[in-house]
């Protein structure tokens, strides 16, 4: 360590907090561009116009550069909405990547989740809210840790591969939503694929008033869906790094994903902590269920036969690097990318599925790391050298980054 | 009681037998992908979207020249061309192989509706004409057999393919040269780089199959089973037929057994109409059915040893 300080202090003063914000942004950023880029060429060689089609998309997903009327802050509004479960699937996709498991099974744990959650806003609707709401994001979270539960213990147990029971049990809850909600227990006595609204008091309340009366941005404030889920979502990112970064348990979540073997050795049961690791990641993407009943859509509809959160939200963790600020900037632009393909599609006339496109580019991009290779092929573009010494020295160089930032996770562990 | 009776007034119906023969070969084809590409070493969850590709192209194709040989051939080029993509992306360039997969997955459900509204604008779905469509073969004589002849006599042409296949790829795998080079890059690529396997080539030949294999089942999908694209028509097809090629320990035999299972699931959901319970509850089984076996004999059904890990030459 002395002389990796010695050798930064050789080559000038010792990275900036922004310089250190730019190297762990620079991937995520360069595959988003990348990506961005493919899509243009997408969109140009199907006979549309990219510069319009992404002015829409960001006028749809941020509210800045709207020329079609559009209503600035309602656009945010909904893009609040659609970021808001993205967080807290995310996590419950990053946890597990921790921890060196795949969690593909954020949808059937948010399915659960949102399952319980439901059944709880009917059943004890009578309740006040002050007691009510809480047990009803408890209940979608425990119902989401069930299911969670049941992959780490298989793994655990077994050594069942999770992707593959993952996969399976995100069939199993969809299969059980449509039963409860066609011919089953949660019907509507008169409705069709959908069961009954929660109650009132266990419905979170939007960011806005609920009133009509009030006008914000020209709108009455009753349009605004964004709700104060987001507040629950940011208090999970906030707990998912003290978790992780500030807790034994979290060290030893890290320690198994870096080596099972070195982390057996330190005296770590990897099973117990696998077991774990799944129990919590599911209680977050349970409570992204809750939160979606509690805060946007009050009744279990067939659209969640449909959703995608859980499998954006791979793309939300890998994006955001496992980190919780990462997590919350890249739900922050899928969100955004949901909220403006509908604006996308009727102001530019593009597919809002290129949406769909430009998210499987950004996985491409980030998991080849093709950046890399672009700036290992193009001189002048990256820094690397070409000179073979260089290179090593390059290595080198990255080497000693790598591990003082594996001394800086040490020394706020 | 009467669900039971329901059940097992179904199992003695033909036409119950018949849809589970096509439903399992409709699994089939993607699984036989699945399990040429992970013997090689490549891990391929990416059939799902495969499928989904080549049932999009299928249409569109037929739609256009009314020529069935032409849009199956345009299915598996399409579905091949993705899985290409996937190859690239995690041989070439090293990638994590599910987070590509899931990648593919996501792309093909987005580039078939996106083209979807650029060819027939924002709702409009193909719908090809049933003289168009994938053949029914009856064969003569057997298919008057009773009860079985209606079975195995009178099915889809592609049916008949896939068995085709079914046998073609056991023996290659197993009983030839080339497949016992597959398997040994997938087991152990640096023993096999030393005795001059071309590790690469094979890897991209065998993803590249798992592209065709399931860009024709997407025809059989979209041309023969159904006759019409619809967004996302795969409806997780892919994914059970990777769930049949691990519950049959990554060989073909083994993964026709699996799919015969989940496509009898498929026959009882489809013959809905005369049982009780209901129908949502019968969907869960397949996928609860791997649970539990994958819960009980995983131990005894390992993947290829080298499954899922990007070779690097020269690196031990």
């Amino acid at each position: 360590m002395a002389a990796a300080a010695k050798r930064s202090a050789r080559r000038g003063p010792p990275p900036t907090v922004f310089r250190r914000a730019g190297r762990a942004l620079g991937i995520p950023l360069g595959s988003v561009g990348l990506a961005f880029l493919a899509g243009a060429v997408i969109v140009t060689v199907t006979g549309g116009n990219p510069i319009l089609a992404y002015q829409a998309l960001i006028c749809g997903g941020f509210g800045l550069v709207c020329f079609g009327g559009e209503q600035p802050a309602l656009q945010i509004s909904n893009t609040i909405v659609f970021l808001t479960p993205l967080i807290m699937a995310g996590i419950a996709v990053a946890l597990p990547f921790r921890a060196g498991m795949f969690n593909i099974g954020a949808e059937g744990q948010l399915i659960m989740g949102a399952i319980a959650a439901t059944t709880v806003g009917i059943h004890l609707g009578g309740w006040p809210a002050f007691a009510l709401l809480p047990l009803v994001l408890i209940a979608g979270s425990l119902a989401g840790a069930a299911w969670g539960g049941i992959v780490g213990l298989l793994k655990a147990v077994t050594g069942a591969h999770e992707v593959v029971t993952t996969i399976m049990l995100n069939f199993v809850a969809q299969w059980f939503l449509r039963f409860l909600i066609i011919g089953g227990p949660l019907q509507l006595p008169h409705g069709n694929s959908r069961s009954s609204p929660i109650s009132h008091s266990a419905v979170l309340p939007t960011l806005l008033p609920h009133d009509n009366s009030v006008i914000v941005f020209g709108l009455p404030a009753s349009v605004y869906r964004a709700h104060t889920g987001l507040i629950v979502a940011l208090a999970a990112a906030a707990f998912f790094a003290f978790l992780l970064w500030r807790t034994s348990l979290g060290y030893e979540i890290r320690a198994v994903g870096q080596s099972q073997r070195a982390a057996r050795y330190g005296g770590i049961s990897v099973r117990r902590t696998l077991v774990v690791t799944m129990l919590i990641a599911g209680a977050f993407a349970g409570l992204a269920g809750a939160v979606q009943i509690a805060g946007v859509d009050h009744n279990l509809t067939d659209q969640y036969f449909t959703d995608t959160t859980g499998f954006d939200a791979i793309a939300v963790a890998l994006l955001g690097l496992n980190s919780a600020v990462g997590i919350i900037l890249a739900a922050t632009l899928f969100g955004a990318l949901h909220g403006g393909g509908s604006v996308m599609q009727s102001d530019a006339g593009v597919s809002g599925n290129l949406v769909y496109m430009l998210q499987a580019l950004i996985l491409f991009s980030i998991a080849a790391n093709f950046l890399r290779s672009v700036q290992l092929r193009l001189p002048g573009v990256g820094r690397t050298p070409l000179t073979p010494e260089a290179d090593a020295a390059a290595a080198a160089l990255a080497q000693e980054v790598d591990q003082s930032a594996a001394a800086d996770d040490k020394g706020i562990a | 009681m009467n669900a039971l009776k329901d059940v097992l007034q179904l199992l003695v119906t033909p036409g119950v037998w018949h849809a589970t023969l096509q439903a399992g070969a409709l699994l089939l084809l993607p699984a036989l992908g699945g399990v040429i590409s992970e013997r090689s070493g490549v891990v391929n969850i990416a059939m799902e979207g495969m499928m989904l590709t080549g049932a999009f192209f299928a249409v569109v194709i037929d739609l256009a020249a009314h020529n069935v040989l032409l849009a199956v051939l345009g299915a598996m080029v399409a579905g091949g061309l993705m899985a290409l993509i996937h190859a690239v992306v995690s041989i070439r360039y090293r990638a994590d192989q599910i987070v590509s997969g899931v990648a593919i997955n996501i792309f093909a459900a987005g580039v078939t509706v996106f083209l979807l509204n650029r060819f027939y604008g924002l709702s409009d779905v193909g719908q090809v004409p049933a003289r168009d469509a994938l053949p029914n073969v009856t064969v003569p004589l057997l298919s008057d057999v009773p009860f079985l002849g209606k079975i195995f006599f009178s099915q889809n042409i592609m049916v008949y393919v896939a068995v085709v296949l079914l046998i073609a790829i056991q023996v290659l795998l197993f009983r030839t040269r080339l497949g016992l080079r597959i398997r040994a890059v997938g087991e152990h690529p640096q023993a096999a780089d030393t005795a001059g396997i071309n590790v690469y080539l094979l890897r991209y030949g065998a993803v590249a199959s798992s592209g065709l294999l399931s860009g024709l089942a997407g025809a059989f999908l979209a041309i023969g089973v159904s006759n019409t694209f619809v967004p996302g028509m795969t409806d997780g097809r892919g994914y059970i037929a990777l769930a049949a090629m691990i519950f049959g320990k990554w060989t073909p035999v083994g993964a026709l057994v699996a799919c015969l299972i989940f496509g009898f699931g498929q026959a009882v959901y489809d013959a809905n109409s005369s049982i009780r319970i209901s129908q949502y509850l019968l969907s869960m089984t397949p996928y609860l059915l791997t649970l539990i076996v994958l819960a009980a004999v995983v131990r005894r059904s390992s993947p290829p040893a080298a499954d899922g890990i990007p070779y690097v030459p020269g690196a031990e």
